[in-house]
């Protein structure tokens, strides 16, 4: 991979429209290899949109987004989609109960990405266990590696499910929300497991509503109101930024 | 949930039991040791039950997917068999069946010849139900239509084949269906050792499809159809397409059903369009709700236990049979939302609070050992 292929999903003027409503209105976006990017903006702003349409769950009316420059991302499913390389994290904490942790991450770990059907009929080798056992050893779960994932609190499932998501291996990390309803103190857990997945070989996307959580993760930060994007740079700066006041504060 | 850790243990003692009602059958053969002609007949329907619940609770328990419409699997089975037993009872007697008589036929239409051949009917039991299911499962789950909607489409299917096959014209029998069974393997219709080898060949699917069941929840392809039941879409975005594990769970389940009516219409010695009323399909998922979704022997338990009770009400005091089965799913939806499962689940924690009220008593509250 060349310097000049840093850009890792870019967006450019997507619009998504429910009826007459236009949720993202001639959106501009992009993440970069290498970074942690938050995306913040009052309800509505069209941050959860956004990650519907990188992930398959909404089609984008018209606009591009593509994968490393090429990959035309709008025409995928689901399921190609996560194939390609687009991982997402949801914001309520969506994991298989009623399987252990290690079986959860196990699932997430594709063995086979051309085939469903060898899949199916994989048995696990040695690099496929430590590749589990590295993501397990990530999120903090070593000790809960036999527990099924419904006896996990609320935070566990929440790392449970970024593990998941990063044992899909992404170039792209869609963090949906990944502190809601967490205490403080996993907060910060998650805030320091968040910058410790960054990579050269990952970009990663954070949609958050805290911005004292943004601040301490992101690299840079898009700001989006009403289907567009607002202010992109620092957070520093944006906090700086009379539009952004505006939006946040009221006018 | 957690029907995982009790699941080998049940099998298990199910596994015994069937092993032990197999020579026992077979002792009948011999003298008068063992069951009546007519239970052992009771036996084998009851078992060809307890295989159409499993192939029900593969696709409710194992991936969620609730079918009430598993009837028309089961008949199109019974009615494949059905053309079979025809067949080889016209090689015997040249006797056309009565409904092709009745239509003006002088002769089987010429695909019935294919039915001649024992291997070529087994192909077409599993293969026919296993395209049905295969054409309604792929526009159904390609569509995305999961939960009651699917249940509602399943019913909708069986009832639609059930008025098909109403009409004298579609040519399998119509109302009065297929009867007139000669033999089965030779061995005339109605008599002990028809009964002896159909209900053994019951008793040995069951056993196993329970084995094979097993076996196959506990693999990848297992874990996978938990975790459609769990999340399904969250599945999809880890790069899995469901639609393909779906479909491949659901024809198995179709092909299952039809192995069970196969072996279940030579027992009663006819078919008709009443397998394919809706109520038998919505009484196969009350049978697995009762014995609880999940690991086939809550499926197998509720089935028998179930049908006995049919059985012996049918005769006893048929008009109560109605009022028994709303109870029995009042009883369910009320109380034991996972069926008996949960009978044994509160068993065990009443058992351990009787414990430790033992336990605490001693120390310092008496009171609390009676409870």
């Amino acid at each position: 991979m060349t310097s000049a292929t840093h850009i890792a999903v870019a967006v450019e003027a997507l619009v998504v429209s429910f009826g007459n409503f236009k949720a993202l209105d001639e959106l501009f976006f992009t993440a970069a290899y290498g970074e942690v990017r938050g995306v913040i903006g009052p309800n509505g702003a069209g941050k959860t949109t956004l990650l519907d349409v990188l992930t398959g769950r909404s089609s984008a009316s018209s606009g591009r987004v593509t994968l490393d420059g090429e990959l035309d991302l709008t025409r995928m499913n689901e399921v190609q989609l996560a194939l390609s390389g687009i991982g997402r994290k949801f914001q309520k904490p969506s994991v298989f109960e009623a399987l252990t942790v290690w079986e959860n991450l196990d699932l997430a770990c594709r063995r086979h990405r051309r085939s469903l059907l060898r899949e199916v009929f994989s048995t696990a080798e040695a690099k496929d266990s430590e590749a589990v056992a590295t993501v397990l050893e990530r999120i903090g779960l070593q000790r809960h590696r036999n527990a099924r994932a419904a006896t996990l609190s609320h935070g566990q499932k929440q790392w449970l499910e970024i593990g998941m998501v990063l044992a899909q291996e992404p170039k792209v990390l869609l963090l949906d929300e990944p502190v809601a309803g967490m205490s403080d103190d996993e907060t910060i857990e998650t805030a320091a497991l968040v910058r410790s997945l960054r990579g050269p070989h990952r970009a990663i996307v954070v949609v958050e509503h805290d911005m004292e959580f943004v601040e301490q993760i992101a690299d840079s930060v898009t700001v989006m109101h009403e289907g567009k994007t607002l202010f992109e740079g620092s957070m520093q700066n944006a906090r700086a930024d009379h539009r952004v006041l505006d939006v946040y504060l009221g006018r | 949930m957690g029907s995982g850790e009790r699941g080998p243990a049940a099998t298990a003692v199910l596994i015994a039991i069937l092993l032990v009602l197999v020579p026992l059958m077979g002792l009948h053969l011999l003298g008068s040791v063992g069951l009546s002609v007519y239970l052992v007949n009771v036996v084998g329907q009851v078992m060809c039950f307890a295989l159409l619940a499993m192939s029900v609770d593969l696709m409710w328990g194992g991936a969620g997917v609730l079918s009430l419409g598993h009837g028309l699997f089961f008949a199109i089975g019974g009615y494949l068999s059905a053309m079979h037993l025809l067949r080889t009872a016209f090689a015997k007697t040249h006797v056309l069946p009565d409904f092709l008589q009745f239509m003006g036929q002088t002769r089987f239409p010429a695909y019935w010849h294919l039915f001649d051949s024992l291997p070529l009917t087994l192909l077409a039991i599993l293969l026919i139900p296993g395209v049905v299911a295969f054409v309604f499962g792929f526009v159904s789950f390609r569509s995305r239509v999961n939960g009651v909607y699917f249940s509602i489409i399943t019913q909708a299917l069986t009832y639609t084949a059930m008025l098909l096959m109403f009409r004298n014209d579609t040519g399998f029998g119509g109302n009065n269906g297929m009867t007139g069974f000669h033999a089965v393997a030779g061995l005339p219709v109605g008599g002990a050792g028809a009964a002896v080898l159909l209900t053994t060949l019951s008793t040995l699917a069951v056993l196993v499809a329970l084995v094979g069941g097993r076996l196959l929840i506990t693999t990848r392809f297992g874990r996978m159809l938990v975790a459609i039941r769990d999340d399904e879409p969250r599945l999809r975005f880890l790069g899995y397409d469901t639609l393909w594990l779906k479909l491949s769970a659901w024809c198995l389940s179709a092909m299952v059903a039809a192995v069970a009516g196969a072996l279940y219409v030579p027992q009663v010695g006819i078919i008709n369009p009443s397998l394919l009323d809706p109520s038998l399909s919505l009484e196969i998922a009350v049978w697995v709700a009762v014995g609880g979704r999940g690991g086939f022997y809550g499926a197998i338990i509720g089935a028998v236990l179930v049908n006995v009770v049919k059985f012996w009400l049918s005769a006893a005091a048929p008009s109560l049979w109605p009022f028994v089965l709303s109870l029995l799913v009042l009883l369910v939806v009320l109380v034991l939302p996972n069926g008996l499962t949960d009978l044994s689940n509160r068993s065990r924690s009443w058992m351990a609070d009787l414990g430790r009220g033992l336990r605490d008593s001693g120390r310092r509250r008496p009171e609390r050992g009676a409870g």
